[in-house]
């Protein structure tokens, strides 16, 4: 695998990306590349926190207001939320491939494959609207917005404060890796990316994951066990 | 062992100092696509036996961290990259742990100890009375002779301070 790669390499050098050199602080491109991966995975580990006080909170108010937390989640659609959940799988998924063909040389499969994770993106934020509005239409704003009258126990709206605040924060995300994909899309369709040179593929790549890793745990959570 | 290697190899691949990528078979990815898919479908069919609020709450908790598990380790290159970045990850997981662990401790049993102080209220001016007089550590019966005589006139006589404090 590498001697083919190595034969490509010297084949094409003018070709794969051109604009691409190593930093003079850096002994090797491998150097350079593994400094900026492991800047991305510190990063995800903020995020990780980040999302983690908010699990954190789910934790203590479905602990305290246990029964309004089961009556509040059968509100929320499951149908719809599964589909999310198989849509971001599948961006996910449509992502490592993408990473895959940079690394290949495979530009043009590259550019599809970052196009197809971002429309899974778009559809994903489709299905978010249609949620929110039909919630934002049966009053389950969070605070004072919390106008539904129709439950029997005591502490719904925290669950749904839990619920915006979670997936909204999640959706802020999700559209940030919207504009990180269109931007590799972009210096993707420029020739930017080979296998020489494909960090910010692989790093965005990183991101995207974690967006779905952070929906792996928010579907069960407040959609099937609440 | 193998992966050791493998890192050893695109380390060290190149004779003109380039990154040479470790690509993975495409059959891997699609294997991961399925297991993924699959997953979701055990973990929507799963919520609907039910094995009591917990029980559901484990076991969704238990597909989920596996699912979490694959993506880490095979769309995020994890079980290829450097020991390191595993390293920084699993520190993130432990220290949401500690997060959601300690923070618990205390949400879960508030009230809890205010009941138990209320029934045996600590003399504020001599705390360790108790442990002196040997109120916790021995039996009554032991412990009989020592406290009729000196600690419980004390005891009854701080009772009524230490009550309008916590209020």
């Amino acid at each position: 695998m590498s001697a083919k790669a190595e034969a490509l390499g010297g084949a094409g050098e003018s070709k794969l990306s051109p604009q691409f050199h190593v930093a003079h602080h850096f002994d090797k491109a491998d150097t350079q590349f593994d400094a900026g991966r492991m800047g991305v995975w510190l990063f995800l580990v903020t995020e990780i926190l980040l999302f983690g006080g908010l699990f954190c909170a789910f934790a203590i108010f479905r602990s305290k207001y246990f029964p309004s937390f089961v009556e509040a989640h059968h509100h929320l659609d499951r149908v719809m939320g599964g589909i999310n959940t198989i849509v971001l799988i599948t961006s996910s998924f449509t992502m490592a491939l993408a990473v895959r063909s940079a690394q290949k040389n495979e530009t043009k499969k590259t550019t599809l494959l970052l196009a197809v994770t971002l429309a899974c993106a778009a559809m994903f934020l489709v299905v978010k609207y249609f949620e929110y509005s039909h919630k934002i239409h049966d009053g389950l704003l969070p605070g004072g917005n919390f106008t539904a009258a129709d439950f029997a126990s005591g502490h719904p709206g925290i669950f749904f404060a839990i619920y915006f605040m979670m997936t909204g924060i999640h959706g802020v995300h999700v559209v940030i890796g919207m504009g990180l994909i269109l931007w590799i899309l972009l210096r993707n369709q420029k020739n930017e990316f080979s296998s020489r040179y494909y960090a910010p593929v692989e790093n965005v790549g990183l991101y995207w994951h974690l967006v779905d890793l952070v929906w792996i745990f928010l579907f069960p959570l407040l959609y099937l066990v609440g | 062992m193998s992966t050791s290697h493998a890192e050893h190899d695109h380390g060290h691949g190149s004779a003109n100092g380039d990154h040479v990528p470790h690509v993975l078979p495409f059959k891997v990815y699609i294997a991961t696509f399925a297991t993924l898919l699959f997953l979701t479908v055990v973990t929507v069919a799963a919520s609907y036996v039910d094995i009591g609020h917990t029980g559901n709450l484990i076991v969704a908790l238990l597909i989920a961290t596996i699912k979490a598990s694959v993506v880490a380790l095979i769309f995020m290159h994890l079980k290829w990259d450097h020991k390191f970045h595993g390293i920084i990850f699993v520190s993130a997981l432990l220290f949401l742990a500690v997060f959601i662990g300690i923070t618990m401790s205390d949400t879960e049993f508030r009230g809890e100890a205010e009941a138990i102080e209320a029934k045996n209220p600590v003399d504020l001016k001599d705390p360790f009375k108790a442990q002196r007089t040997g109120d916790i550590a021995i039996p009554k019966e032991a412990a009989a002779p020592a406290a009729a005589g000196s600690a419980a006139p004390a005891a009854g006589s701080a009772a009524p301070a230490a009550v309008p404090a916590k209020h």
